[in-house]
């Protein structure tokens, strides 16, 4: 009687231990679900001149703190909608950095994060408009085909997206196969 | 001639003097760090309240292979929320001064995460 207990017992604990790593693995949520690896190609593009980030972006603070190169080596001018430019930056460490840049409204914003985030998310920055709504710019690893938010869809270029009037507390990116939620907070 | 002597060096000191307040903002901007090296529990909020500026910077940084979500903002005396950016990992915001505020920033993230600072610029 007490063997079969102790079998029985053994059982219960090997399925609960099997059910936490299958977890852990990812396989129990969709927060988990994983596209490429990480890589963002557009930072191997050949250089141009249009790649390098302003001098007023490199005289942050943030600059010298979280890029790998004090200069900004290694920018790629990501996309360009109208006076807005975002970049991709190589970080210190692990890091891979978002650089936004609207030159009319004279700002600029930066994101950098461990490259790790870029396989189950978006590096991204949402900024709050006067109208309450946000703009949500984002970086994704390669992989990733689209961005979405409120029902409308955005395609990836170069590694980027850019969602304008965002509602939400969240959107998705994914692929032609997979999904990712991400939470944008707010 | 004597007068237009005279005018050239008006013209040329009002120029000088023009020059001098143009820059005098900019030259005397520095950046103050309010709150850093912590732990900072989620959702809790690092400030700089001692007077009300025209900001035109706000950073936080967690260090070295960031990844949480992250805020920066800004709140004017009268309570309207302006320049207020959520962005994932360390954070920076750089802006016109257009309103007088006070800076805020923070961990957005469901854990307590170390801060390094919080800083911002006027």
């Amino acid at each position: 009687m007490t063997k079969r207990r102790l079998q029985f017992g053994t059982a219960v604990l090997a399925a609960v231990v099997t059910a936490g790593l299958l977890t852990q693995l990812g396989l129990g949520g969709s927060d988990k679900v994983q596209i490429g690896n990480g890589s963002v190609s557009a930072l191997a593009h050949a250089a141009r001149t249009s790649d390098a980030l302003p001098q007023s972006v490199l005289d942050y603070p943030f600059a010298e703190r979280n890029f790998a190169s004090r200069s900004g080596g290694g920018s790629r001018l990501l996309q360009q909608q109208g006076s807005l430019k975002l970049y991709a930056v190589p970080g210190k460490g692990g890091m891979i950095c978002l650089v936004e840049v609207d030159s009319a409204a004279g700002t600029a914003g930066g994101a950098c994060a461990d490259r790790d985030v870029l396989r189950t998310g978006s590096i991204y920055m949402a900024d709050r408009q006067e109208d309450g709504s946000r703009l949500v710019v984002g970086l994704v690893g390669d992989g990733h085909t689209y961005a979405e938010a409120d029902g409308r869809q955005t395609p990836v270029q170069n590694n980027a997206f850019v969602l304008n009037d965002v509602e939400g507390s969240d959107l998705t990116v994914g692929s032609a196969s997979a999904s990712q939620q991400v939470d944008i907070g707010g | 001639m004597r007068l237009r002597f005279t005018r050239r060096w008006a013209a040329a000191a009002a120029t000088a003097v023009l020059l001098a307040l143009t820059f005098a903002s900019t030259a005397g901007a520095e950046y103050y760090i309010y709150w850093w090296q912590r732990n900072m529990a989620p959702n809790a909020q690092g400030s700089h309240q001692i007077t009300a500026h025209n900001k035109i910077y706000n950073e936080l940084y967690f260090g070295p292979n960031a990844g949480w979500r992250s805020e920066v903002w800004e709140v004017t005396p009268a309570g309207y929320r302006h320049f207020d950016k959520w962005c994932v990992g360390n954070c920076f915001n750089a802006h016109p001064g257009y309103y007088y505020t006070y800076s805020y920033c923070s961990n957005r993230d469901g854990g307590t995460h170390f801060v390094y600072n919080c800083k911002d610029q006027w």
